[in-house]
């Protein structure tokens, strides 16, 4: 039996440029108790999609044509009364933002009792029955957590209660937008395994929307996915992924750095043909010889913050005591949890955050102990790219000037300045077209790729680079990958490269430190990290790094 | 939570003492001799002189201030020229007047703007929201004293349907509430706009929010959603503007005194600062900075007792 | 288009918009123009044409002294403008620099400094210069010391409280990873970030200083007789309400319009460039 029928279904918003068609023709079922899944990269229309279900769609967007048929009733011909009947008992939803899914100022116990707002059983009843949903998500001490409001809880158990709310009313069907998406890896696992588990309890189907090929792998019996509004291919989830028909997907799935099973130095991206890309081997890395110096060499370094008022000082340690070398020309890939201590570290190599132990020395010289004015004229020699692509470029300033912004505070004359943004521009393949435009006119992947040109615009001999990927979709990052890459060959620089994501570190990096409360828990050779990990830590975190479909089919 | 209430006390304690420096460096870097200031221009030197040991003006600067402060502190506010008596108590018998005229601005400002904002965002786009906005601004772009005027053109003086003069008669509770109606619009109607504003604001601001669509999801009725969802959030920062409105309220109070010819402290002020008497405008200050920082507190603790966020942090 | 242009356009196309340009423009135009818009010297007292109504030859009436109030709300206008610009470009200078100064520098200076905006802003308004008039006399200087002292703290707390956010984001710190100098950050990397809303911001605030002014002439704190200011005509027909009106609808009126001109004004512009602000 089919629980959802969507047939040909187009949805446009009007927009002061004019009607925007979001979808186009898509059409899928999900057959019962199931779990559908649907993959597509930022602005597909997937969310759209979720709205159009849910009859929740935007004031300017309207469905054109099509049918959404949901147990045999026609959702887009309900009226409003009608749907909302439906949402609760028969259709619930779980999004993506854990710490904004539940009202800050009512009780756990008083919403839970509102979703039962239907039922006419006394409230002694519906408490009863929430706690059995609580229990059934694994809160512990359901009964207290009643009484208890949002903030009180962790974002994986605010997205534990979210999701025993959306179940409570034991729907047909739960819409499921990128739920784990905000979480870090450990905890994703654990939850996808609690939906599965869930879904056989309740009896219920799911579409379970993803960016992130490994997790609909991991969880789903069928995937649908979409591209630029339109469903282009669905099957089984072992069909799609072992044999993609449409272009498009065969691109997607082989642009996956976890799809590489061999080590590679340059990563296949979404222009590449798919079937011809050959892995480019790391060369295994040369011995170091008797006497080399490290470029950067850092020594039980320390990092504490203070927080809280005058009465209430707290110190908690941001780096508990970390050692490393650098020497010139090696990647180190730092890879940790949120919260894990990477970007501290990372702000302290550069001076951006005071050390309160240790030492870290850069070519010899003590980077917290040098003059304003030294460190000054070191900064020309390490440079910084951080997380946020967009976010990390001043928003008044044109492209041009961002990038001219390293010769001016540097005063460095003796260059033309206009021929040396573009040639930077160039060089980070933009072109100088772009050096009139604002950082909010720019992609994520191209203002990523303005702040590479003024990471590199001072020829320096160090990058410290803040999950350079963070926020890109899978088909841009590979050709971010592979600039940062032909840069630090040709450049011959050193890098420090943070990042959440075992699949890219594992190309990129020479050796890897995992990094765990503050604390390096093992350092090593990438190959011999993934093959033969040493410490509990990152064994954990390698099991829970869900490699992509390809490794499952 | 007793913890939270004593720390805002000390800082509360800490910005009127800061404002007591303001006050008295700003007496003390005008040019101008405060004893001549009082006696007026036909006083004797020898006059002013024996005024100005009275005072402790011929003392260093800092101990006048430290004076100034502990005595304040102790309820010591001078004493009045003209009758002789304590300030304190010149200006606490004045003060109900003004308070019962600042409670009416609250009533007419929160019965009027709170339902209004929510309606407007509710009905968000549409001509009644349009309307109900241009008037917002409107109330709030009209000065409190215009408006004391015309409403004492309009409703007293041309219709004659409300008293112009006074605070009513003693004891006479029905008397005062009618004499109350006219001045307590004019301080109130500016913040049924402003309330206005914030309400619908707020709640078109929470109404984005997340969790209202995860509520919508799980298909919670309209009315549930914007009251118990959305008003309950949207409220505390009306509260907290509130709060702050005392401040001006208390400045639209001083012009509805004088043009109703209440009895207040601003008509106290006023008719001080005619005959110079400036003890009694220093001590009148002072007892309204209080009385706007500590209304302040009291709607950050309103707040406070309503947001569980905040409650937790106490 | 220019990015400049375009907000003026979707400007003009809000009514809300139009009716407060053209109640500004008018405003200004009567105010610049005053000299050629009436015959009658707005101080000059001729006893015989006391307390006339409204007329041809006096527009809006005369007041108790005979003086024509068509002429005295004209040059009141003058007087509210130039109060109302001058003091709030001071008001802005300082609050940048007061503000730039607490929300970059040391955290025991900014705590200082908010401590006592925090202090100034709890003296009513009217409090204040009620205080302040004692000591000093009525004048337009203190007019504009108290419109300084009420706006000052309040727009060094906006900038702080933006350049504190803007301080940790990551392209202010991506500008000191690449060296660059204090100074610099904030002027090229902040203050044109934090200024575009403080200028709205400042510019809804016009309303209020017209406001402040006129109602401190009103208690006889502002302008000395026989200056003519709104708030004086509105404080003459105070006086002798009971018998005629008009002078106080006419000291009313400019008020009315010229507030409700530059909020119209002020509203439609913050939508237009900053729409997040909305509702502050």
């Amino acid at each position: 039996m089919t629980v959802l029928s969507i047939k040909d279904l187009n949805v446009s918003f009007a927009t002061e440029a004019g009607d925007f068609h979001a979808l186009k023709n898509v059409a899928f079922d999900i057959p019962e108790k199931t779990i559908v899944g649907i993959v597509g990269e930022s602005g597909c229309g997937k969310s759209t999609l979720i709205n159009s279900i849910l009859g929740l769609l935007a004031d300017n967007g309207r469905i054109d044509t099509g049918s959404i048929e949901f147990e045999g009733q026609e959702l887009t011909k309900l009226d409003k009364a009608t749907m909302r009947d439906l949402r609760g008992p028969r259709i619930s939803a779980v999004f993506q933002d854990p710490m904004g899914a539940l009202n800050p100022v009512l009780s756990v116990g008083e919403q839970m009792r509102n979703v039962q707002y239907r039922d006419a059983a006394p409230n002694s009843k519906k408490d009863a029955r929430s706690v059995e949903m609580l229990e059934s998500v694994r809160i512990p001490d359901a009964q207290h957590a009643l009484s208890r409001y949002p903030h009180e809880f962790s974002g994986g158990m605010k997205q534990r209660i979210a999701i025993a709310m959306a179940l409570m009313m034991r729907p047909g069907l739960l819409i499921a937008d990128e739920p784990t998406t905000a979480l870090d890896a450990t905890l994703e696992v654990v939850m996808l395994e609690l939906l599965k588990d869930l879904q056989q309890q309740v009896g219920c189907s799911i579409l379970f929307i993803s960016h992130h090929l490994g997790v609909i792998a991991e969880l789903c019996d069928e995937v649908a996915v979409m591209y630029a509004g339109q469903v282009v291919e669905r099957g089984t989830t072992a069909q799609v992924f072992a044999k993609p028909s449409h272009d498009y997907t065969r691109r997607l799935l082989e642009c996956d750095p976890a799809n590489q099973r061999e080590r590679t130095r340059r990563l296949p991206t979404m222009s590449d043909e798919p079937g011809t890309f050959a892995p480019q081997p790391v060369p295994p890395r040369p011995a170091r010889s008797e006497g080399e110096v490290p470029l950067l060499q850092v020594r039980d370094a320390k990092v504490t913050f203070k927080s809280g008022a005058l009465f209430n000082r707290r110190t908690t340690l941001g780096v508990a005591g970390v050692s490393f070398d650098l020497y010139p020309g090696e990647t180190i890939g730092l890879v940790g949890e949120s919260g894990s201590g990477k970007t501290t570290l990372a702000r302290a190599t550069n001076r951006l955050q005071a050390i309160s132990g240790g030492s870290i020395t850069f070519e010899g010289k003590e980077v917290h102990e040098l003059s304003a004015r030294a460190m000054h004229h070191l900064r020309r020699d390490m440079s910084m790219m951080f997380q946020d692509p967009i976010g990390s470029l001043s928003p008044r300033m044109k492209v041009g000037d961002l990038v001219a912004e390293p010769f001016r505070i540097h005063r460095i004359s003796n260059v033309n300045l206009k021929r040396e943004v573009d040639r930077l521009l160039t060089v980070v393949g933009l072109g100088p077209e772009f050096a009139g435009r604002f950082p909010h006119q720019l992609s994520g992947g191209q203002a990523r790729r303005v702040g590479v040109a003024r990471a590199i615009a001072l020829s320096p001999k160090l990058i410290v680079a803040d999950e350079p990927t963070a926020g890109l979709d899978v088909s841009v990052q590979g050709g971010v990958l592979n600039l940062l890459n032909d840069l630090r060959e040709e450049m011959g620089l050193s890098m420090i490269f943070i990042t959440h994501n075992l699949n890219v570190v594992r190309h990129v990096a020479d050796r890897i430190a995992v990094m765990y409360h503050g604390e390096f828990v093992e350092i090593g050779d990438a190959e011999e990290i993934f093959d033969s990990p040493s410490h509990d830590y990152t064994k954990k975190l390698l099991s829970a790094n869900l490699a992509g479909p390809g490794h499952r089919v | 939570m007793l913890n939270y209430l004593i720390r805002r006390l000390a800082l509360a304690v800490v910005i009127v003492s800061v404002a007591m420096l303001l006050l008295f460096s700003m007496i003390f870097l005008i040019p101008g001799d405060p004893a001549a200031v009082a006696l007026g221009p036909r006083a004797t030197d020898e006059m002013r002189e024996a005024l100005r040991i009275r005072m402790g003006l011929d003392k260093p600067v800092w101990l006048q201030f430290w004076n100034f402060y502990t005595n304040a502190w102790t309820g010591d506010l001078g004493t009045e020229v003209l009758s002789n008596r304590p300030v304190l108590t010149v200006v606490m018998e004045q003060l109900p007047y003004t308070l019962a005229l600042i409670a009416g601005g609250i009533i007419w400002s929160v019965a009027l703007g709170i339902p209004l904002g929510c309606w407007a965002a509710v009905a968000r786009g549409s001509l009644a929201d349009r309307i109900v906005g241009i008037l917002s601004v409107a109330v709030i772009a009209v000065p409190s004293f215009v408006v004391a005027i015309y409403a004492l053109l309009i409703f007293a003086v041309a219709l004659q349907w409300l008293p112009a003069i006074g605070a009513g008669e003693p004891g006479n509770l029905g008397d005062q509430m009618v004499h109350l109606i006219l001045p307590s619009l004019a301080v109130g109607l500016g913040w049924v706009g402003y309330i206005a504003r914030m309400v619908r604001a707020s709640m078109l601001e929470v109404l984005e929010a997340p969790h209202i669509r995860t509520a919508r999801a799980f298909g919670l009725p309209d009315r549930l959603i914007t009251y118990r969802y959305a008003l309950s959030i949207a409220i505390l920062p009306t509260i907290t503007l509130l709060g702050v409105g005392i401040g001006q309220m208390l400045s639209s109070a001083v012009f509805a005194e004088i043009v109703f010819a209440r009895p207040g402290i601003g008509k106290l002020v006023y008719d001080a600062i005619l005959v110079r008497n400036f003890p009694l405008v220093t001590g009148a200050v002072l007892v309204t900075t209080v009385l706007f920082v500590l209304l302040n507190l009291i709607a950050d603790l309103i707040v406070g007792a309503l947001d569980p966020r905040v409650r937790s942090s106490f | 288009m220019s990015e400049f242009w375009k907000p003026i356009r979707r400007l003009l196309r809000e009514p809300l918009g139009v009716l407060g340009v053209a109640l500004v423009l008018l405003v200004i135009f009567c105010a610049v123009f005053a000299d050629l818009l009436t015959a009658y010297d707005p101080t000059k007292i001729s006893p015989r044409d006391r307390f006339l109504p409204p007329s041809a030859d006096h527009w809006l009436g005369t007041d108790q002294l005979g003086r024509d109030l068509f002429s005295r709300v004209l040059y009141g206008g003058r007087i509210a403008l130039y109060v109302a610009l001058v003091s709030t470009a001071v008001s802005l200078a300082i609050g940048i620099v007061l503000g730039l100064i607490a929300g970059y520098g040391p955290r025991w200076l900014d705590n200082l400094m908010i401590l006592v905006f925090d202090a100034l802003k709890s003296f009513p308004t009217v409090m204040l210069a009620l205080a302040l008039v004692t000591l000093m006399g009525p004048s337009l200087t203190a007019v504009m010391i108290v419109v300084v002292l009420v706006n000052v703290p309040g727009y060094a707390r906006i900038i702080r409280t933006q350049t504190i956010a803007l301080k940790s984001s990551e392209f202010v710190t991506a500008a000191q990873s690449m060296g660059a100098s204090t100074a610099r950050i904030l002027r090229v990397h902040v203050l044109p970030n934090v200024i575009g809303p403080l200028v709205i911001l400042a510019s809804m605030d016009i309303p209020v200083v017209i406001a402040i002014e006129a109602g401190m002439s009103f208690l006889g704190l502002g302008v000395r007789p026989p200056t003519p200011s709104w708030g004086s005509i509105l404080n003459d027909g105070f006086a002798s309400i009971r018998d005629t009106a008009w002078i106080a609808i006419a000291g009313g009126l400019p008020i009315i319009i010229t507030t409700l001109g530059f909020t119209f004004l002020g509203e439609t512009l913050r939508d237009v460039f900053d729409p997040r602000l909305k509702g502050r």
